[in-house]
């Protein structure tokens, strides 16, 4: 897996202060094409901030986060506003879930194909032709997703009173009707049961392997992080401790000491 | 018998399915059976009365006001409160471009309602840089400053303008004023009929209108927006286009309810458009059900028919508290509005349905 | 209301016998804003709604004092303080009956339910006291200094203080008593307060009934101007709200200042300018500075979270 490969994303030297409080520190790590990496920390190291930093949700960061488009280009996501980043071809899921309850599964993995859509309000308006074809298109994608993930059965349910397990695939099916080439997934397996979580690692895998889609994750279930990441990158206070394999990262003096506190 | 209750059912369902494939034409529908209560004042027809001609002509038009509303409180999360000053400036629009400018009728309301366009558009603007109660204060701002200008500024007349009888299309001339039946030969006088068709199909239109927006990409691109706007951008929703867009819609709907109003009264009062009227549309919205269509209509007959035609004759003049008591109501014990009782009842019909089979089944079993 | 000011005098020179009449008015319209302000601000940051009604409370208890002034002739002292206790006891009612079921309902859906609230006030009003309007006169109803040829009255000198004083003692016990740091840490998290064993539930309960008799005092203070009506305090609490949107909801004292400026920005431009566009001015220019600072003059913006 350690095969040299071309980039995907790449963290240069990023800071990011609130106020006096460093939340990510000086941090670099690379993520390569069709690698899935875990990235870990102890609470408040800052992982989300990462996250938030590379979607440009915070746009005030020190460093330089560049992604590398299917033609090898690099961008500068900096250049980028919040919204053009789905079109860029990183989609991400939230840590809180943050789905529309009133409505349909179906509809709400439609809103990830949102900037797909050409037709404007005013078409919409008066559903002309266009309008009406390209939302048929869009729900064939969705159906075909939902179908990946194995809960096109539930299509037409509202989203309120479905079980964590299913929220948490349809968070990951919206995410993928963006068309991306890196997801990031914020705490994917948290709140899962075991079984769900032996299920959601087999879907990594398939993503990845049928989509050709890079994965860089935040998860607190080791066992989870451990099994499924090709490279694990370790943080602290928003410092960059390691980055490597799971077997050496779990070996790493330094994580151990940081991560497993020292009892470990 | 039972063989024609048989094809009867294939029908009923043959309907539905239609209805399902052209959802519009529910709208249509629905726009039909106002039309032939309309003319319940000419034929006597026991239920519509002229009180109740009158009381649904309000409701069509805070219906179109409030489907404005709906849009952007139900759908987009967002709150305005100067509804009933974007009503006024439909009214009153209307009523200086024809009477100081002398405009025919049509070019009258479209410029109104571009006008509107553009004040929703700046308070969309607004929108951007200031939210939660500082935008709904914001709004309030708005509509205290256009009630201002309608009741200071001398071209507004004073009390009202008074627009007179109303051409449309250049050919069709028609005055509100002439009663329903001519007082000395007793024949039926159908102006205030075709007025009142008139409302009926705008509101149709409307209707229509924002079913085609909740239904699509932009109606979505509403919903995740207000279920959380940092979510909705990282799908690469644009947040400023989609409350603008808002903003925009839920303004000149507001408008074409003024505009409505000017039509079927055929003047415009300069001191209706206050706060409390801006509420009760949000009443309207937040009763009869947010995210529904005929939910915002049934709120309008909840709020404004309901307490007019059958409270006020019982216990005197009880619509405000009515309507408030209403409003807390709802929201504490049934938030998603009273439209969704059908939906809920049906469920639990379901429910208990399937618990009496349940027992049988179990009894039978029992029994075996 | 500056409107009759101006024919008074006719001539709108910008002499300091003028500029001290617009300001004496303001300061008397100043507080009853600020008044009004003041609760819907304490309002908001203990229980995280805006209290549209805030007015409204305060127009149901200067009926309870108009009723009793015009009714039994009582002394406008002792009809003052019995609204005072109806209204303890309305904001109570309000907060036990209404806003703590509503604990959970989204936030927009609260601010409704206020706004529900006036339209339940102005329709219970006649039933209860009929649909004649009331009277109610001045604290003082004589005596008036002249400064610079601007008459000063002692009813506004005591207004004013009155106001001053109870908006300081309020703000003294925000700050340094143990009942006043219940209210701010509730504030600022009021889960944790609760868990942490702050009485969240009697600091929301006390600080509607202490915003419900803000708001009554504002009214009585401004009742004498016109008359008691279902509608006589809207201006009243619109402007409260523009106040705290001026000075921002996140302090205490922002909406006091914002209050004053606002009623002498008014009273000015009416006087100075244009009485037909003296509001239209003024509101427009107050919604340009919340474009520039979206959370007023003393706010700050929040760190986004996701």
């Amino acid at each position: 897996m350690n095969s040299p490969k071309k980039p995907i994303l790449e963290l240069n030297k990023v800071t990011m202060r609130f106020g006096g409080l460093v939340a990510v520190d000086n941090l670099s790590f690379t993520v390569h094409e069709k690698e899935i990496v875990g990235l870990i920390g102890p609470n408040g190291a800052g992982k989300t901030t990462v996250f938030n930093c590379a979607t440009q949700f915070y746009d005030d960061y020190e460093g330089d986060i560049r992604f590398y488009t299917e033609a090898g280009d690099s961008v500068d996501l900096r250049s980028k506003k919040v919204t053009e980043i789905a079109p860029l071809g990183i989609s991400r899921t939230f840590q809180n879930i943050e789905l529309v309850q009133d409505l349909s599964i179906l509809d709400n993995v439609l809103i990830g194909a949102h900037y797909k859509f050409e037709t404007g309000v005013f078409r919409h308006i008066f559903k002309t032709k266009k309008a009406r074809d390209e939302e048929q298109v869009w729900k064939a994608r969705a159906e075909e997703i939902l179908k990946f993930m194995n809960i096109a059965h539930l299509k037409h349910f509202y989203v309120a009173g479905q079980p964590y397990g299913i929220l948490k695939k349809i968070e990951i099916a919206r995410a993928m009707m963006m068309n991306p080439r890196l997801i990031i997934l914020d705490e994917p397996a948290a709140g899962l049961t075991d079984y769900e979580t032996d299920e959601l690692e087999k879907l990594v895998y398939r993503i990845r392997d049928e989509y050709n889609i890079s994965i860089l994750l935040i998860e607190h279930d080791m066992g989870f992080v451990m099994n499924i990441c090709d490279r694990v990158c370790a943080i602290n206070f928003g410092k960059y401790i390691a980055m490597d394999t799971p077997k050496n990262i779990q070996e790493h003096p330094e994580v151990k000491e940081a991560y497993l506190g020292s009892e470990a | 018998m039972k063989k024609c209750m048989e094809c009867m059912k294939t029908r009923w369902n043959r309907f539905v399915a239609l209805l399902k494939r052209h959802p519009p034409l529910q709208y249509v529908i629905f726009g039909g059976m106002l039309a032939i209560m309309g003319l319940g004042p000419y034929f006597g027809i026991i239920p519509v009365s002229t009180a109740m001609f009158g009381a649904l002509i309000t409701v069509m038009i805070w219906t179109v006001a409030a489907l404005g509303i709906n849009l952007l409180l139900g759908y987009g999360g967002l709150i305005s409160l100067a509804t009933a000053g974007f009503m006024g400036v439909g009214a009153l629009g209307v009523g200086i471009f024809m009477t100081e400018y002398g405009w025919p009728f049509e070019l009258a309301a479209l410029m109104t309602l571009l006008i509107s366009g553009a004040l929703g558009l700046l308070i969309g603007i607004f929108s951007l840089k200031v939210s939660g109660i500082y935008l709904a204060i914001g709004t309030l701002f708005v509509g205290e400053i256009l009630r201002r200008i309608f009741t200071n500024v001398p071209i507004f007349g004073g009390e009202r303008i008074n627009i007179g009888e109303i051409t449309f299309l250049g050919r069709f001339t028609i005055d509100r004023n002439l009663p329903f039946q001519d007082f000395a030969t007793g024949a039926s006088q159908y102006e205030r009929y075709w007025l009142y068709l008139i409302l009926t199909v705008l509101m149709v239109l409307t209707m229509i209108v924002v079913h085609n927006i909740v239904k699509s990409s932009t109606g979505r691109a509403f919903m995740a927006m207000s279920r959380s706007e940092n979510a909705a951008q990282s799908m690469g929703i644009s947040i400023i286009k989609y409350r603008l867009i808002a903003f925009i819609v839920a303004t000149m709907l507001a408008t074409l309810g003024g505009i409505m109003y000017a039509i079927y009264f055929q003047n415009a009062p300069t001191e209706a458009w206050t706060l409390i009227l801006s509420l009760m549309i949000i009443g309207a919205v937040v009763v009869g059900g947010l995210k529904s269509i005929f939910g915002t209509f049934l709120g309008a007959v909840i709020i404004h028919l309901v307490p007019n035609l059958y409270l006020r004759p019982l216990f005197g003049d009880v619509r405000s508290l009515f309507t408030g008591v209403l409003i807390i109501v709802v929201i504490l014990f049934y938030p998603r509005g009273v439209v969704f009782v059908v939906t809920d009842l049906k469920k639990l019909w379901g429910k208990l349905k399937k618990r009496l089979q349940g027992r049988k089944e179990t009894a039978h079993d029992e029994q075996s | 209301m500056s409107g009759a000011l101006r024919s008074f005098d006719g001539v709108k020179r910008m002499n300091i016998t003028n500029l001290l009449r617009v300001l004496f008015n303001s300061l008397n319209t100043g507080s009853v804003y600020a008044l009004a302000a003041l609760g819907i601000v304490l309002i908001f940051r203990t229980s995280r709604t805006t209290n549209f009604a805030q007015g409204s409370i305060g127009t149901l208890n200067a009926y309870v004092a108009g009723y009793l002034f015009m009714t039994f002739g009582w002394s406008i002292w002792v009809v003052a303080l019995a609204s005072m206790a109806t209204a303890f006891v309305t904001g109570i009612l309000i907060d036990v009956f209404v806003i703590r079921p509503a604990a959970k309902v989204n936030p927009i859906s609260k601010q409704i339910i206020t706004l529900g609230l006036i339209i339940v006030i102005v329709g219970a009003i006649p039933f209860i006291f009929g649909v004649d309007t009331y009277q109610l006169s001045r604290f003082f109803t004589t005596g008036a200094y002249t400064v610079a040829g601007a008459t000063l009255r002692h009813n506004t000198i005591f207004v004013v203080l009155l106001s001053l004083f109870l908006m300081s003692a309020i703000f003294w016990f925000i700050q340094y008593t143990k009942w006043g740091l219940a209210i701010r840490v509730t504030a600022s998290d009021e889960t944790t307060s609760r868990l942490m064993g702050v009485p969240t539930k009697t600091v929301t309960m006390l600080s509607w009934a202490t915003a419900a008799m803000l708001g009554t005092l504002a009214a009585l203070i401004i009742a004498p101007q016109g008359s008691v009506n279902p509608n006589f305090m809207v201006d009243v609490q619109v402007n409260a709200f523009f106040a705290g949107v001026l000075g921002g909801f996140q302090t205490f004292y922002g909406a006091v200042i914002g209050a004053y400026i606002i009623a002498f920005a008014r009273n000015f431009t009416n006087f100075y300018i244009s009485d037909i566009w003296a509001d239209v001015i003024v509101y427009s220019s107050i919604l340009v500075f919340l474009y520039l600072k979206p959370f007023g003059l003393f706010g700050k913006k929040p760190i986004r979270k996701v």
